[in-house]
């Protein structure tokens, strides 16, 4: 459900893009999601596909990659996979950590002309 | 043409965060915000909190909607000010809906600037208000198991109430699979049985307030975009 809000967010970047570089139209959209925000591909493509309906971004593709999340121990610096619901570091066995990756939801890129 | 952005989504957000944070800190007033599910005792608990805290720490207090300003006129009369913000269809606060409230606000005056936001455990972690701390609420009706179906939010948490716990017992809910589950998400966070009803951990949750008043003021608070 966080999806459309996250869509609308990414369309107003489109539209400043957009404008920036003179498109008149848009033909793809790159998106780079962290695993730990928990952002569905499908539900983000309705939600894509609801908030581009009318704009220049009409029937734009988009590509969402999938990162996967690393972290790493405060206490002994071990870098790890941690899963949604389970940080503890496989040494000290305690949640105290940096997210190295998996957290970001970043547009990459903008195709159009 | 091709235009490589590697550009924050939520950026713009998080640039109204920013300023918003920065307008606390010149304030020296601590901010957090309150998120839950809807019906989780948010309203409730500052009714209880905000006179508590008098005479000596005044209270502004936000709180999110989508609907009618029932909320504010609960809190306006031992409120410095309470302001409603309606969001209509939208979920959650965005940073700049606080920004807009602040211009009516006279920070300076209040020690707590609390933010109630719109019943959701999900979107509300994703939209930074620029607050200095978040404190998650679980009510004891919502059941024991909800710290792993909703664990995002719970990472970011910087305190975790458990309120309505005047139920615990009738309702069987078991404490220590919450905490484990917390324990596996985040070593730092704090967790605090409270009833709006009872009374209980009312003096913990104000000694914690007090504390953080003194420890927070121009902290970040844990969210994910930056
Ligand atoms: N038993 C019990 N009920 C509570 C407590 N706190 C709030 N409630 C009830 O829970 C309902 C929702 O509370 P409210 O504060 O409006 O929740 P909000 O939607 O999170 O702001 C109300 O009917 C309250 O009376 C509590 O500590 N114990
Ligand atoms: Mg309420
Ligand atoms: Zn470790």
């Amino acid at each position: 459900m966080h999806e459309m809000s996250i869509a609308e967010s990414l369309m107003d970047q489109i539209i400043d893009i957009a404008e920036t570089n003179h498109m008149e139209s848009v033909a793809e959209v790159e998106l780079e999601t962290g695993h730990l925000r928990q952002v569905i591909p499908e539900v983000m493509r309705e939600a894509f596909l609801a908030v581009t309906q009318g704009t220049i971004a009409d029937g734009a593709k988009l590509i969402i990659n999938e990162v996967e999340p690393l972290a790493a121990c405060r206490q002994c610096r071990r870098e790890f996979t941690p899963q949604i619901d389970d940080f503890l570091c496989p040494q000290c066995r305690q949640a105290d950590v940096d997210i190295l990756k998996g957290d970001e939801i970043i547009l990459k890129s903008v195709v159009g002309n | 043409m091709k235009i490589n952005v590697v550009k924050k989504v939520l950026q713009a957000n998080d640039i109204v965060a920013r300023k918003n944070r920065e307008a606390f800190k010149a304030a020296g007033i601590l901010a957090l915000n309150f998120i839950s599910s809807p019906g989780s005792g948010k309203t409730t608990l500052l009714e209880k909190t905000i006179p508590a805290l008098l005479p000596e720490r005044k209270s502004i207090v936000l709180v999110g909607d989508l609907q009618t300003t029932r909320d504010a006129e609960r809190l306006a009369p031992r409120a410095l000010q309470a302001t409603q913000i309606n969001t209509g269809m939208s979920c959650h606060l965005y940073a700049n809906q606080i920004a807009e409230s602040l211009e009516c606000l006279s920070l300076t005056a209040g020690d707590f600037l609390f933010i109630e936001n719109v019943g959701n455990m999900v979107c509300p972690g994703e939209f930074d208000l620029g607050e200095n701390l978040k404190v998650i609420l679980l009510s004891i009706p919502e059941g024991d198991d909800k710290v792993a179906k909703y664990p995002t939010i719970f990472r970011a948490a910087d305190l975790v109430l458990l309120t309505k716990c005047d139920l615990m017992q009738a309702l069987k809910f078991d404490v220590n699979l919450v905490k484990d589950d917390i324990a596996k998400l985040n070593a730092n966070v704090k967790l605090l049985p409270i009833s709006s009803q009872s009374g209980e951990g009312m003096e913990e949750w104000l000694g914690w307030l007090q504390e953080k008043r003194v420890e927070a003021i121009g902290k970040q608070s844990k969210f994910f975009t930056e």
